[in-house]
Parts: structure tokens; sequence; C-alpha cells
């Protein structure tokens, strides 16, 4: 049976693509290895989780030209017989996603979130209607271009030793002329990638109860994010801090919620957090049937009294 | 009959409704506590041709028909009353001109004030005038080429923007009431600080003073003594654009009723789930819905009426139904917010303002109910 | 130079309502997603810079011409619709845009949202540059035109690219690279006075191929917690502690 190929540029996202491509292998009887191009570092740890690794080592190759890089992993594909690549669902990926599929003949999906092994067949599941459903998908194409969301798997857990070995692949002359790369600001945040999430809600009426829920953020080594109102009336926090249909779709391990009354537009952006903690002075808040701890509470008294236990 | 919108009335509302959450709820608290539009606002709206949508193309309007001018003000008024109010009062003034003016009159005062570049007055009302232009005490009087105007106006929409105003008085030849166009802040003209109202904070209301104001003898809209028709355009028309205002407000109160309920939970549930609220919210739902279709149906006659007479007759109910029908909403959308609703911080409070403003203006509601009456049971 | 934005038919996901898990579509007006509006202002601020003509292409079903007015209003000089009434994946999408592409004379430029509004998928800008064989830059907070050279910084999640490429080029632009405007009365009513091409996609003549992606099911998820209501402050921090989030991490 063909394999399995991975493929991200972030060394974390691969670690956990290995971990979707193992449970896929194995529902499927599949082999899974994985590509790096330019990117020793994430060659050997890749293969220190027991991967067969390939490593495509060519300066001119650069991940910002989309469309080298399709060609360059469809080559390896073809040298490397498999017929699944998973690719990660972060910008990158999603943008490589589509030339790969159409250049390689494939079916994909994007922003997959999970396995859904059926009789025999493999489906993704993965948000539709702008985040208000959960399609459960199937491609039917012979070649099928996956990409994962990120954190919806675990970084993979290898034992054996895998193995690194040079790939050859033709380079196509670029298109396009990188000019420059600019790191972003200290002080943006990813509040996608955060493992924890410390959410504002518009039951935060002042400055003084945003200050503590920042400080709680700080303690729980958690980022601050916030519902719509906040951001876009308020103007308190960014707008890239918004969760919710008209901002991010966050999936963090703890999403502690402060005085968020609980409206679907925003509650699809946090439902699939592991834990989630609702903090409302109203007992009834909607928001409190969609946790898993409830209190209830001033925030300006909750709030000191998290800090003082949370310090201790 | 089809009842449906076209897909350019439909963009018209959605147009209408994108600006009035965009621009003009941010600035909706200043225009609560100010009693003043903001100019960036006045700005956006003439921009996309909200002060010339109903006039001909000919005269720089957009000519998108009164009914589409009916959408798009209750868009606006379902956020904020004040430059729905400022809009109406301005179509009013702006639609006399049209409606009455020469061919000079109209190529002078109508491209700009569609365009925004100013703002129309309409000017009736006096301290000691209700609707009866008998008592008219304001007094126009032949000098040359000119008229000397000197008299009060009461509670006058826009005075205090520049731009024409429609106003009517005793011409001295006929002695009979007769409308002409000033240009506002003009010599011997002044207006009093704006009346506090109870709700439509932000389209301000200004008594008008005439102390020998100079006219040119061309500015008689329409022929000296010759003023009625041009009042009971002025009586019916101005009824489209108030319509449009409580029919947003009715909009509003729907909209905040259906949320609170869906919001607010009672041990544990909603309050949607109780039957008395809904019995409250389907109740809004009705007003809302015999209004809308009636104010629609209006601005859809205003564009060809077969008579002034028989449009007022037409525009005096209408204003009857939709105007009560928002303070009865309004007062429902209260209940079922309780305590709450009082409270500042609850939009309610200022819709239930806003609404019991209706059936006060533009001609209170016993009067419209004797024209109505009067028409069907003539001789 | 000529601009052509792709954009995709919607139905309004403000007024989708779910029931029993459903999502409830039929009387759900159609329109263009929130960021395919982004996309044809982008265009429109190029059109303005550079002069030149935006042209919309959107594939689907025949209710197209009505909601077309939408981006006619909003500054498109023309409009090409691929009428298919069928679903479509991204895959068929893609291929009946580019081969409506090639039928127009010269594009220099071509600009789609990141994603579409209601599947996010994020694919058809890739596939429709691979099929052209053109360069394409994503997720664009900005666009800026010189001569044949355009230049796009590309907004990733950690940091900036700033790439140069000579026209035809592809971009996909995010949301937040413009604020859409707000089409006045005259826009609107003039909308349906510009020229709009209609045509069946069979017309064009190519195989758009079998849908790939199969939809077993699309329900609203289920939302199942344990809804532990703790009465202290140090109750909660406990339980947080025993769920392996401590204050010290």
């Amino acid at each position: 049976m063909a394999g399995i190929l991975i493929y991200s540029d972030k060394t974390r996202l691969a670690l956990e693509l290995a971990e979707a491509a193992r449970q896929l292998g194995l529902a499927e009887d599949r082999a899974y290895k994985a590509v790096s191009i330019n990117h020793d570092e994430q060659s050997l740890e890749l293969a220190a989780r027991g991967l067969e690794v390939f490593s495509i080592q060519r300066s001119e190759l650069a991940a910002a030209d989309t469309a080298a890089m399709a060609s360059a992993l469809c080559q390896t594909a073809e040298q490397l017989d498999v017929d699944t690549i998973l690719l990660s669902s972060d910008r990158r990926g999603k943008e490589l996603a589509g030339r790969l599929a159409e250049a390689w003949g494939a079916g994909c999906l994007t922003g997959v979130k999970e396995w859904v092994f059926l009789e025999g067949r493999t489906a993704c599941a993965r948000s539709a209607l702008g985040g208000a459903t959960e399609a459960i998908q199937i491609i039917n194409s012979p070649r099928r271009v996956i990409a994962i969301s990120p954190r919806a798997f675990i970084p993979v857990e290898g034992v054996e030793k895998g193995s690194v070995q040079p790939m050859e692949v033709k380079i196509e002359a670029s298109t396009i002329k990188l000019v420059e790369t600019r790191s972003l600001a200290g002080d943006t945040v990813d509040i996608q990638a955060a493992a924890r999430l410390i959410v504002v809600g518009q039951g935060v009426e002042n400055q003084e109860e945003l200050t503590r829920g920042q400080k709680l953020a700080v303690l729980l080594k958690a980022e601050v994010a916030c519902s719509k109102p906040v951001a876009s009336d308020k103007k308190w926090l960014p707008e890239d801090r918004i969760v919710g249909l008209s901002g991010k779709l966050c999936k963090p391990d703890l999403a502690v919620i402060l005085g968020v009354s609980g409206q679907v537009q925003f509650t699809v952006g946090i439902r699939e957090a592991r834990v989630i903690v609702s903090i409302n002075k109203d007992e009834n808040a909607f928001m409190n049937k969609m946790a898993d701890y409830v209190l209830v509470g001033d925030l300006l008294e909750v709030l000191p009294e998290l800090e003082k236990y949370l310090s201790q | 009959m089809d009842f449906s919108l076209t897909k350019e009335q439909l963009l018209i509302q959605k147009m209408a409704r994108d600006y009035a959450e965009q621009a003009i709820q941010p600035a909706l608290s200043t225009i609560e506590k100010e009693n003043q539009v903001p100019a960036s606002i006045l700005t956006g709206l003439a921009e996309l041709d909200l002060f010339g949508l109903a006039m001909p193309e000919e005269y720089g309007g957009a000519d998108a028909g009164y009914e589409s001018y009916v959408l798009a003000m209750e868009q606006i008024a379902r956020v904020s009353c004040g430059p729905a109010m400022i809009l109406s009062a301005h179509s009013l003034g702006l639609g006399a001109i049209n409606n009455f003016g020469s061919r000079e009159q109209k190529d002078r005062y109508m491209p700009g004030a569609c365009r925004g570049e100013g703002i129309a007055s309409f000017a009736f009302t006096e301290p000691g005038t209700g609707s009866d232009p008998r008592q008219l005490t304001t007094t126009a009087v032949k000098d040359g080429n000119s008229y000397i105007i000197n008299g009060t106006k009461r509670f006058i929409s826009n005075a205090s923007y520049p731009g024409p105003l429609v106003f009517f008085a005793m011409d001295s030849e006929s002695g009979k009431p007769t409308a002409y166009i000033m240009d506002k802040q003009c010599p011997g003209y002044s207006v009093s600080e704006p009346w506090e109202k109870l709700g439509w904070h932000g389209g301000d209301l200004v008594d008008v003073y005439f102390k020998d104001v100079r006219i040119p003898a061309e500015n008689v809209l329409g022929q000296a003594g010759d003023g009625y028709p041009i009042l009971q355009y002025g009586i019916a028309y101005g009824k489209i654009g108030m319509n449009s205002v409580a029919l947003g407000t009715t909009l509003a109160a729907y909209e905040e009723a259906v949320k609170y309920a869906r919001q607010k939970t009672h041990r544990g549930d909603p309050i949607a789930k109780f039957q008395a609220i809904q019995l409250r919210v389907a109740n809004i739902a009705m007003l809302y819905e015999s209004s809308r279709w009636i104010a629609y149906r209006l601005g859809w006659l205003a564009n060809k009426p077969k008579s002034f007479k028989d449009f007022a007759h037409e525009a005096a109910l209408a204003k009857v139904v939709v105007a009560e029908n928002a303070v009865q909403a309004a007062r429902i959308a209260m209940d079922i917010h309780g305590s709450y609703g009082l409270m500042v911080d609850y939009n309610i409070s200022r819709i239930y303002r806003d609404a019991i403003m209706g059936p006060q203006v533009e001609g209170v509601i016993d009067m419209q109910k004797i024209i109505v009456a009067g028409d069907i049971l003539k001789g | 130079m000529n601009i052509v934005v792709a954009m995709k038919q919607i139905p309004d996901l403000q007024q989708i309502r779910i029931r029993n898990r459903q999502p409830l579509l039929d009387d759900v007006p159609l329109t263009f997603g929130n960021i395919d509006k982004n996309a044809l202002e982008a265009g429109m601020q190029i059109k303005e810079a550079n002069q030149g003509k935006v042209t919309v292409v959107c594939a689907g079903p025949r209710e197209l011409a009505d909601t077309v007015k939408e981006a006619l209003a909003a500054g498109a000089d023309e409009a090409r619709l691929l009428i298919v009434e069928e679903e479509m994946d991204s895959a068929q999408s893609a291929r009946l845009i580019a081969a409506a592409l090639r039928q127009m004379e010269q594009v220099d430029l071509i600009i789609m949202g990141e994603g579409s509004g209601d599947n996010y998928s994020s694919q058809v800008g890739s596939r429709v540059a691979q099929i052209l064989g053109i360069p394409q830059v994503g997720f664009a907070s900005c666009i800026e035109v010189k001569g044949s050279v355009v230049r796009i910084t590309r907004s990733l999640e950690d940091c900036e690219e700033i790439i140069e490429a000579q026209l035809p080029v592809l971009i996909t632009v995010m949301s937040d690279i413009n604020t859409a405007r707000i089409p006045s009365v005259s826009q609107i009513l003039r909308a349906g006075k510009k020229p709009v091409v209609s045509i069946e996609a069979q017309e064009l003549g190519i195989d758009i191929g079998e849908l790939s992606i199969e939809t077993i099911s699309n329900l609203a998820p289920e939302m199942q917690r344990r809804q532990i209501v703790t009465t202290s402050a140090a109750e909660l921090v406990r339980a947080l502690e025993s769920e392996g989030f401590g204050g010290r991490g």
C-alpha cells in the first residue's frame, strides 16, 4: 500500500503531523515518512522519533515560493510511492496545500481537526459554515493532500530510531523574489497557538478588572484574548485577539472565560478548548453551561483571590 | 401584487444598515450626551447619497424613490434617531423645492443640498400656531425687489445648519399664507439654543427668529398667496420620514427584546422559554410587520401621489399606525427587560424615549384621526 | 491594468440558524463573504492608483446574476459569471475559474480572499495559480504595484515576508488588508447597468472532473461540559491543579 508523507516548515507542527500520520497509518495500514527542506535540525528531531526522513538541501528553494515548494514536494511524493501528503494547516501550509494538490492531481481538505474512521474509509472532521457546523468529509480521489490544524494532534512520541537520507529534486526557476522577512513585533500574540487563554468579555467592566485579568494570565502563563465587543467597541485589546465567529477559532488546553454571556458567535471560537472555566457574576450566564468549572462571583473579589492562591 | 424587495432595494437597505453599524453606532453615546450628530457622520451620509436619495437625478439626486428612502431611514433610525431626523427634515424641505420650485430655484438650491453641502429645513410652526395657516404671524412685506421677513418659528429642525429654509409667512399684498425660500444664517436670521427633548437626540429643534430679513422677490416658492398646497405637501410628506424613524425604533425594540429574551436567564433557563415572554415577543413581531408594510407602501405612494390631498389622507392613517406601534413595541420590549430596562446602560431605555416622540411630532395623533375620519364620513 | 477579483456566493452566515444541530439554509439570502469584499476593495485601490479595470469572476448557481450587483455597486467595472447549478468542490471551482481567466484577453492581477467565508478551504487561489502556471502570494496584508512589478506583504503567524513578483500574479488577501467601502445609492442603482457576461459552465468546453469531496455529515457540534460549580477561588485553583494547570506551571 502506498505510504503517507508529511511536511511542515515548522518542527513543532511536523511532529504533530507525524502523530496524525501514525494514527492514519495504523487505521489504513500504511507506512509514513517525512520530508524536510533545508532544515537539518528538523530532520534529526523527526528521525529521533522514529521517522524515516528525506532531506532536501537546496538553498535556492525558498518556503516563500509556493510554486517551487509544490513542485519539490510533488517530485518527492513520486519518488517515495506515497498517495497521501499531510501538511500543516497554518497559513504557509494552507497556501501550499492547494497548489500541491493541483500539481499532484489530488483531492484536498484543509483545517482538518480529527480523523473519523468509518468502516474502511477515513473521514476528516473540519469546521464549516464559518464555524457554525462541523463537517465530516471524505476525499474520494486516489491521491490526498490533507492540511492538519495546529494543535489538533499532540507531537508524536517516537521510540525507535529513524533515519535521514538525502532527497534530490529538480528546482524550478523562482518567479518571485523574497525581499525581506520581518519578524513580528514582540507584543504580537497568536491566540490560536496559545496553550492557555484568559478570555475577557463584556462582564469585565473597567480597567481595574482588565488589569486583574491580565495579571491572572501572567500567573497562569496564559495569553489574553477577548470577545468581539471588547476589541471592536471598547478597543481595550487589538482585534487579532478576538475569539469567535468573527475572530479566531481557538483550541487551547485551558480557557478561563471572564464575564462572557456565551452567545454562539463567541462560543464557536472556544468550544474545543480541553478545559473551560467560566467566571461570571451571573450564575445563569449561558457560558456557564459550556464550562467544565464555574465560579460565580464579582470579578473584583474573585480575581485577587485567584492571584493569591495561584502565587502560593 | 409583489411584496418582495428588489436586489437594489435590499442593497440600499444593507448599505444604510452597514453604515449605521460601522459609523453611527460607535458615536451613539456622544450623540445622546451632546445632542449633536458629529460632522463626520453627516459627511458620510452625504457620500452615500442619502441627502438626495429620492430627488431627481437632473438636480443631483439619486432618484431611488421614496420607498428606498424609507428602507434606508429605517436602518439608520434603528441605530440612532438623530441622524435620521436630520435627513427627514432635510428631505422635506428639499422636496418642497423640488415639487413647487421654479427651474432657477431648483438649479440654485438642489444640487448642493443633494450632496449634503447644505441641509434644508421646513418651517411652518410658530409659538402660537399649530397647523392652522390662518394663524400665521410671520410677515413678508414686499419692498421693491425683495421681501422683508419678521417673525418667529418654533421647533425647527436643521435650522442651525447652513442651507435652504422653506418657510411660511403672511404675504402683505394678498394677505394669504405664502411659502418662501431663505438662505439660513443670512443677516437678521438667528436661532435659539436647542430645545432639550425627551428623545431623538442629535436631531435638534430650535426656534428661529427673523428680524428684518431681506430675501429677493424671486424667492417666493410657488405663487404668492398660494402657500396652502405647499403646506399640504409638507404636512403629508413630513410623515414619510417620521414614520421611517418610528419604524426603525420599532425594529430596534424588536431586536433588543429578542436578544434579551435569549440572553437573560432565570433559574438556568433563558427567559425566552417562558410563555409570558414568548407572547410579548410575538406581539412586537406583529407590530413591526404591520408597521413596516404600511410605511413602505406610504413611500411607494409618495413617488406618484394622485394628489397631495389624497396622499395626506394615506399619510395621516399610516402615521397613527406606525407611531403608535413604535410606542407599544418599546413598552413591551421594556417589560421584557424588567427593571434592567430602566438603566441607561440598556439600549431599550433610549429606544423607549425615542418611541414616545412619534405620536406627538409631525401632527399629533388625534389630528390625524380627524383627517382620516373627515375623508371617510364627508358628504 | 486588468485586475480580476474572484468572489464566491455564499449564504449570509449571520442569518444561518441551527435546529436540532442541522443548519437551516432555506431562505437564507445569498451574498459574498466579507473577505471577498476586502479582495474587491484591494482590487479597487490598485485600480485607482494605477488605472485599469476590475472584473469580477464568480462561479455558482443562477442567483449570481443578482448577487453580483453587490460587487458592481462596490466598484467593479464588469463581471463574468460562470453558471453551474451543481455543488462543486474547490478543485472544480478552480478549474472553471482558470478556464474563464484563459478566455479573457489579458489578466495582470488575480485577487481573492484567503479563504471563502463559508468553507474556508483556502485552496481555490493556489489551484488557479498552479493551473495557469503563474506565481502566487497568499495572505497579503499590503499590495503595491509599480509598473510590471508587484510588491506584496505576506502576513504569516510569526513573521511578514516582503515579496516581489512580475505580473501576472495571483494574490489572496487577509481580511485586515482594508475596510471595504460601502457603496452609495447611485452606485447601487448603476450596478445593474454595468456589463455582465453570463456563461453556462458547459460552454467553456472543459472537464472540471468529478466531485472529489464527499460530505458525510455537517452538523452543529454537541457540547457536553461538566459544569462543576466551585464555590471559592481556592476550590477553583485546586481543581485547576488537578487538571495539570498549576500557577507556577
